[in-house]
């Protein structure tokens, strides 16, 4: 079931990158954190970690249902211009996909041989990382920047929920933590029609 | 208790911030010298001391980083008292830059002391979101771009530090349970980790994501534009007190990445590194204004720091460490007055100060900009002989000795490059252009005034030794 | 070996009503009376009576052309996995052969538009060597990722093991494996992500451009190839895909597998109600996807074994 879902955080990430559509973006990023979060329910299910449990619900609450919903808020509020294209050509990225998946997969092939079943747990994680860093670079726009840096704290977290077994409580709320304080300051950087200047 | 006291001057000053008399501002000062108070106790209990459990530790490191940091944080509170008679700044901007200052300075102060990595980066990422606010306070379109590039990038390397903590606890889980986010438990079980190029793939990707956050290649221009977009205490802010946790976290990882295999660490921190001073040295031969000049400097010296700490010279570098964090606030703090008749007027800068407080300045901006460089008796001069010395025991101990010598000769060019740089600034600033009068305040020149002090401070015997027991 | 010519029998005669079935649900739910289901046969008839007109600037290519894309889309009939638990099945056909034998189709369909030296059948021509040549490399990959997972690279065989032994180890790549073939699925019988079947626009054709002038027995020749042609890559996907009901008796699993098929073709007819025809030079965004997701399926199965 972990492979499956895993897969599918995967699949997700992959089809938001080659959208040209601000709103399709937003909810293949909300589409990546559901699957994130049903992720941890399963795992914290099977280890019966009750923080797990919470903080996958969190995310289903606030990084599948309440963030898309504020970020479409601020982009109509804002005007986001909602067509983005990517800067490099879909030929281009057909290649550097993939390519980009073999290098990450064979950074961590020598964990495979040191750790007991999760090295595949690892090597996603760090090839979603990279792949969130291309969805960011890819844009010239600031929405999609946005989103990408969002998904990289979704792979931040499966790192952490898979690989680990369940970070300690403290790291997981600093995340969030981040998260809302990083919203907050996306919307205070915004409101670039001081009144009092 | 003693954590109270150590974040009541930061408190204080978000409580002030909220009203809107002018006069209160002036008390921020004052409250900022307490916070020396807590710093001397910790030096005189014994060490490790614990001021919340498991997760802040004071030992010998944390406590000489935190002191650093807290003068610098007292020195930008003096020169705040005057910001607004140098730059254009609305009084709600004003106040708003009080609060974001106050959040980053607890951030910090909390990353310093900490012994629990997950806190440790908790506290480095309230610092960057609020940095990015004072940024902003700068109205214009230039500051307004610069915060978001900061934003963006100061983003993505504190995720890149989190994922390489995440991967350094993954490795050490096996064996320390939930206690491999301590810093202290991963040293002592360093070589027990049973999966060692785990960890140091982490600390590869926290490396990375650290050597963003202070400038290196090949985000070098990124953090000059930032400093020369936001207003001066922000750039002091930026190297004194938010490198200071940068570093001390970079100490602390390499420091187990020096059990767990050294080799690995020093190939890899040696060739950024020198990579970075090969591109700054002639990004700062080129630069035209004081604040990138500035910047750009500092980088390179944290490039040296970083240098000498993973050749094993941890005395040399903690001593360039607290040189650079006086030096470079001083200097950035007194781009406010130097920068008085516009940015790129470098010629002429230290002329026209009249009577005693305009040649106290002069003197103590010419004394700072020639102890940059490492002239003696800087303390910088001393760290950078310490600092080659330690890189050439290192080689004794390996096959590269010639490839040392090469890599000291040219960091030597390259360090002269910058040398004669500075020098011909300092030339021009002093003989060159008009005479324009340049009004200085008390509070700044009493800031510079601690700083230049405590660089002395540090030069005395006592403090050396107690830098040479660290490590 | 009787359910295997039955089989082939059955796929033959029901070929025609596939798409037209498509036809009649998209009509179905867009309020509109739906087309008959045999609508397809009586064309087929009515063609074939017709009075075949060609152009003379052709040359002996069109009067050939039109068996030759036929035949090898014949020829991979029987070559699909087995249907029911027992019959024989062709074994050792991979996918390479597959994909060549639906290029070598393609191949004459495009030189048959190209030949009738209109600006039309070039432009189809053109638009189907572009869509071709992102379609191939994913279907390989495709097709070899499930081979891989059941362990033989012949794909009767690994319908037969995948209907034994359905592997849930990796549904991962099982997963983008179906997501790939399907796309693949819509882009080589030119449904609506990615050409018209329905319209002569010039702005949407593809595949009816390059038969724009064709009629008589060559139009029915080649209307029956692109059923055959939907029906073999829905046989296909329902056997790799969905191989389940393969131990029941003869009629329940012929049964099984005509829902499957019908199943299939109601999925294409949702998706085209649903979606826009892409601009052109979309497509290759979309095939992006399928080369990708192919990719990645072989790539998690060796290399992380899920």
């Amino acid at each position: 079931m972990v492979d499956f879902l895993i897969g599918l955080f995967l699949a997700t990430l992959i089809v938001a990158l080659f959208t040209t559509r601000l709103y399709r973006l937003i909810f293949w990023y909300s589409m990546n954190s559901l699957i994130l979060g049903f992720l941890a329910l399963s795992i914290g299910s099977a280890l019966d970690d009750r923080s797990m449990l919470i903080t996958g619900i969190a995310t289903i609450l606030i990084k599948a249902i309440g963030i898309p919903y504020l970020l479409k808020n601020l982009g109509s509020k804002f005007h986001f211009v909602r067509q983005i294209q990517p800067e490099i050509k879909v030929q281009y990225s057909i290649i550097l996909i993939p390519a980009i998946l073999v290098f990450t997969f064979y950074l961590a092939e020598p964990i495979t041989h040191m750790i007991h079943g999760n090295a595949n747990y690892i090597a996603i994680s760090i090839s979603s990382l990279f792949l969130s860093l291309l969805l960011m670079m890819e844009h010239h726009n600031v929405a999609p920047k946005i989103i990408g840096f969002l998904s990289m704290e979704n792979a931040l977290f499966l790192l952490g929920v898979t690989a680990t077994d369940g970070m300690p409580m403290l790291v997981e709320l600093g995340i969030f933590f981040d998260l809302l304080m990083a919203i907050v300051v996306i919307n205070l950087l915004f409101h670039n029609e001081e009144a009092n200047l | 208790m003693m954590l109270t006291l150590l974040v009541l001057p930061a408190l204080i000053m978000f409580i002030v911030s909220f009203f809107k008399n002018k006069k209160v501002k002036f008390l921020l000062p004052v409250s900022s010298f307490a916070i020396l108070l807590p710093i001397i106790k910790l030096f005189v209990l014994p060490k490790p001391y614990a001021i919340v459990g498991s997760y802040l530790v004071a030992d010998k490191l944390d406590t000489y980083i935190l002191l650093v940091s807290s003068i610098v944080g007292i020195g930008v509170t003096l020169a705040l008292l005057t910001l607004d008679k140098h730059v254009k700044v609305s009084a709600n901007a004003y106040r708003r830059f009080y609060r974001f200052f106050a959040i980053f300075w607890i951030g910090l102060s909390i990353s310093i002391l900490s012994n629990h990595m997950g806190l440790y980066w908790i506290g480095l990422e309230l610092a960057t979101l609020s940095t990015v606010y004072m940024i902003k306070t700068n109205h214009t379109r230039a500051a307004h771009k610069e915060a978001w590039n900061y934003m963006i990038v100061g983003a993505i390397a504190i995720s890149l530090v989190l994922f390489g903590i995440i991967l350094m606890y993954a490795s050490a889980k096996p064996i320390l349970g939930e206690e491999a986010m301590q810093f202290d438990l991963l040293l002592s079980h360093a070589k027990e980790i049973p999966s060692p190029f785990l960890f140091e793939m982490g600390f590869a990707i926290a490396t990375v994501g650290m050597f963003v956050k202070m400038g290196f290649f090949p985000m070098n221009l990124w953090l000059a534009n930032i400093e020369r977009a936001s207003f001066y205490p922000v750039a002091a802010l930026f190297s004194g007190i938010l490198e200071s946790a940068v570093l001390i976290g970079f100490f602390r990882f390499s420091q187990i990445a020096m059990e767990v295999n050294y080799a690995h660490l020093f190939g890899f921190v040696f060739v950024y590194t020198l990579l970075t001073i090969f591109i700054v040295s002639f990004l700062i031969f080129r630069s035209k204004d004081f604040m990138r000049l500035f910047s750009l400097s500092g980088i390179e010296h944290m490039a040296l720091i970083v240098l000498f700490w993973v050749s094993g010279g941890t005395f040399a570098a903690l001593l360039h460490f607290g040189a650079h964090a006086f030096l470079k606030p001083a200097l950035f703090l007194s781009t406010g007055v130097l920068e008085s008749n516009g940015k790129y007027r470098i010629a002429g800068a230290l002329q026209g100060y009249r009577g005693k407080k305009g040649t106290l300045f002069w003197f103590l901006v010419s004394l700072f900009l020639l102890a940059i460089i490492s002239l003696p008796p800087s303390p910088m001069f001393f760290s950078e002989l310490y600092g080659f010395g330690a890189m050439i025991e290192t080689a004794k101990h390996s096959d590269h000795m010639l490839a040392m010598i090469a890599a000291i000769l040219l960091l030597l060019i390259l360090l002269s490059v910058i040398f004669y740089r500075f020098v011909a600034i300092y030339q021009s600033m002093k003989y060159e252009g008009q005479e324009e009068e340049k009004k200085v305040y008390a509070s700044e020149l009493f800031a510079l005034v601690i700083f230049a002090l405590c660089l002395v401070a540090l030069m005395l015997p006592a403090s050396l030794d107690y830098l040479r027991s660290i490590a | 070996m009787i359910m295997y010519l039955l089989t082939i029998v059955v796929l033959l005669l029901l070929a025609p009503i596939l798409p037209d079935f498509i036809k009649a649900l998209k009509m179905l739910l867009l309020y509109k009376k739906p087309v008959s289901l045999f609508q397809g046969y009586r064309n087929f008839a009515k063609l074939i009576q017709k009075e075949t007109v060609i152009s003379s600037e052709t040359s002996a290519i069109t009067r050939v052309a039109p068996f030759l894309i036929l035949s090898p889309l014949l020829l991979i009939l029987f070559f699909l996995p087995p249907v029911v638990q027992g019959a024989f099945y062709v074994s050792f056909v991979d996918a390479f052969t597959i994909t060549g034998l639906i290029a070598l189709s393609t191949f004459f369909l495009m030189l048959l538009g190209l030949d009738s030296a209109s600006a039309f059948g070039g432009m189809g021509s053109s638009r189907e060597a572009f869509i071709a040549a992102l379609v191939e490399p994913a279907m390989v990959l495709t097709v070899f990722s499930v081979s891989m997972m059941s362990g033989d690279l012949g794909v009767g065989q690994a319908g037969v093991n995948l209907a034994a032994h359905f592997p849930k180890e990796h549904m991962a790549s099982f997963l983008f494996a179906a997501i790939s073939f399907f796309i693949l699925l819509l882009a080589e019988n030119g449904r609506i992500p990615v050409d018209n079947p329905e319209t002569h626009l010039e702005l949407t054709m593809v595949h009816e451009a390059m038969i724009l002038d064709l009629t008589g027995v060559y139009l029915a020749i080649i209307e029956s190839a692109a059923s055959v042609k939907f029906v073999i890559f829905a046989s296909l996907f329902a056997s790799l895909f969905m191989p389940f009901g393969l131990q029941y008796t003869a009629p329940v699993a012929f049964g099984i597998f005509i829902v499957k098929l019908f199943l299939i073709a109601t999925a294409v007819a949702l998706i085209e109600i649903n979606t826009a025809k892409l601009r052109l030079f979309k497509v290759p965004n979309l095939l992006g996807i399928a080369i990708v997701f192919a990719f990645l399926s072989l790539i998690t199965f060796y290399v992380l074994g899920a």
